[in-house]
């Protein structure tokens, strides 16, 4: 790890092109987007004060800081699972691009059902884009417990999702 | 194959995109206190400088008008004076007293005060 500090700029920089995933994995832990958001801005403005040394792998490093800050959260009275209460309090971590609100609530909903640890693998490798290399060494697992954790995640995901998903096969 | 139609699926969500970044209070606060401190010392300074000009003319003053009031005795040029014209000399001793000694003329002066007792 060198001296050199993350500059304002950097920060910002990183904030933007990983904020809403940061954000969709902080809502892995703590369920509501409101609560999620504040403990990914409280890891930003922390690095903005200029106290912390650039990490090697900076991307790594705010993932970790994003679970372990909203771990916290939660233990200090933040809600815990992601679902329906959310979605109909204006609170909820994905919209669909189409903006079809229902399928929105069924993916939250069935994410709310998988075991955590589940949950946390399908969101770094659909929504931050890591492959499951990057989420074994991010997390400091196994490659294999990754894999099996994701495919069971999958097979769980379209039990709940079938219905929009042959929906969506018969739009195409 | 199944995995990637539902992987796209899943991708056609994305997460919600939160607000922009706040500014710190933190270097907010420092910034502030930081030029609440220089006000402060600029402030402090320009009092000190300016309370300390006024002081020294006074000084000065004091000092200019006790001097020349101060009669200048020495012994030798007092004995001549003695020896020459003694009048004279009663003269300047009386004015050197009246410099030197308490008021006892004036309303507030020792014996009065004392007198009143």
């Amino acid at each position: 790890m060198g001296d050199r500090k993350l500059s304002a700029d950097d920060v910002r920089s990183l904030y933007e092109r990983h904020g809403p995933a940061l954000v969709a994995y902080a809502c892995t832990f703590v369920g509501r987007f409101s609560d999620a958001e504040d403990v990914v801005h409280k890891i930003f403005l922390t690095l903005l004060r200029g106290n912390t040394v650039a990490p090697d792998e900076p991307l790594a490093y705010l993932y970790r800081a994003v679970r372990n800050g909203s771990l916290n959260a939660r233990r200090n009275g933040a809600r815990d699972v992601p679902g329906e209460d959310a979605f109909n309090a204006g609170d909820q971590c994905f919209s669909r691009r189409d903006g079809d609100r229902e399928s929105a609530l069924a993916l939250e909903k069935a994410l709310g059902e998988l075991p955590e640890e589940q949950r946390e693998t399908v969101v770094l490798r659909i929504w931050s884009g890591m492959t499951l290399e990057e989420i074994a060494s991010t997390l400091g697992i196994p490659l294999n417990t990754v894999a099996s954790r994701y495919r069971y995640a999958l097979e769980k995901l379209r039990d709940s999702l079938r219905p929009y998903l042959n929906d969506e096969r018969g739009k195409r | 194959m199944q995995d990637e139609q539902l992987e796209n699926f899943l991708r056609d969500f994305q997460p919600r995109r939160p607000r922009v970044l706040p500014r710190d209070r933190h270097v907010w606060l420092r910034r502030f206190v930081a030029a609440a401190a220089a006000i402060a010392i600029f402030l402090g300074g320009s009092l000190w400088l300016g309370m300390r000009k006024a002081a020294r003319p006074r000084v000065e003053l004091d000092v200019k008008t006790q001097e020349p009031s101060q009669p200048r005795l020495a012994l030798v040029p007092l004995t001549r004076l003695a020896l020459e014209d003694p009048a004279r000399m009663d003269q300047i001793l009386s004015a050197a007293s009246r410099e030197m000694l308490p008021n006892l003329q004036g309303s507030d002066s020792t014996l009065r005060v004392l007198a009143k007792e």
